[in-house]
């Protein structure tokens, strides 16, 4: 169950990381041109939307870490990659940007990967491995 | 051939530093209380650790070569190849941190690869 929260915590501070990143970046360049990329610089880092997506971001990967503490990498790391799926749809809803019927298929395909490695235990070292359902049993 | 070298070096410096980030976060052991006086210590201890360091060393490594490429090559390329790495780092895991991976999270993973690469083009 612990599991489940902070990694699920951590997609959603990726992908709003990502969503809010991108606005603001979007903003930045759009804002003028013909620029260098120092002058680029310089504006991202007055821009506190790029310092918010920065933070998110960071967030994530403290959670992602302290997953790592206790969870299996060969877990977390396609576990987490269900933020591919999130970024497509917040892409599309708040970024209007189009999705193609590959990058949906793509997406199913992340699901469905998901679904089976989230199947297959937090921490499988153990002879009986250790499922989510059974954490959450244990901690009740 | 640049492009594929550089690809290569993406993929591999990114699996090592998860894999020596892990590494790192098992030896702290199992962060489970959150109690302010204990954070401290706990944190202190992570970026202490020499396996964190050369992850997060391994990380950025990583991440400039990911932007180097992106100079001259899509996204919509390197991407896709780049999501072999959830293959790679796999491995890693079942080799060198002794991970039981199972038929069932192999083909979990093979579809998340496939599903990254497929996302990814245009």
């Amino acid at each position: 169950m612990k599991t489940a929260i902070v990694l699920i915590l951590a997609i959603a501070a990726q992908t709003a990381g990502g969503v809010i990143l991108t606005k603001a970046m979007h903003g930045v360049s759009a804002s003028g041109t013909d620029e260098t990329i120092w002058l680029l610089a310089v504006r991202s880092i007055e821009s506190p939307a790029v310092w918010l997506g920065t933070a998110l971001l960071i967030v994530f990967f403290a959670l992602y870490a302290a997953a790592l503490s206790w969870a299996d990498l060969s877990f977390v790391l396609p576990a987490t990659s269900f933020g591919y799926v999130l970024n497509v749809a917040c892409g599309h809803y708040f970024l209007n940007e189009t999705v193609s019927p590959t990058r949906w298929a793509g997406s199913v395909l992340i699901f469905a990967g998901v679904m089976l490695v989230s199947r297959s235990g937090v921490r499988a070292v153990n002879p009986a491995p250790v499922t989510i359902e059974g954490l959450a049993k244990e901690s009740e | 051939m640049r492009t594929a070298i550089m690809i290569a070096l993406v993929v591999l410096a990114g699996s090592t530093g998860d894999v020596l980030i892990t590494k790192g976060m098992k030896q702290v052991g199992e962060i489970s209380t959150v109690r302010l006086t204990e954070f401290g210590q706990t944190l202190k201890r992570i970026l202490l650790s020499a396996y964190f360091q050369m992850g997060v060393l391994c990380m950025a490594v990583s991440f400039f070569a990911f932007l180097a490429v992106l100079s001259w090559a899509d996204l919509s390329f390197v991407v896709p190849a780049t999501s072999l790495s959830f293959v790679i780092t796999t491995g890693g895991a079942k080799l060198f941190l002794k991970e039981h991976v199972s038929t069932l999270r192999w083909t979990g993973t093979l579809l998340v690869c496939l599903g990254v690469a497929l996302i990814s083009l245009p």
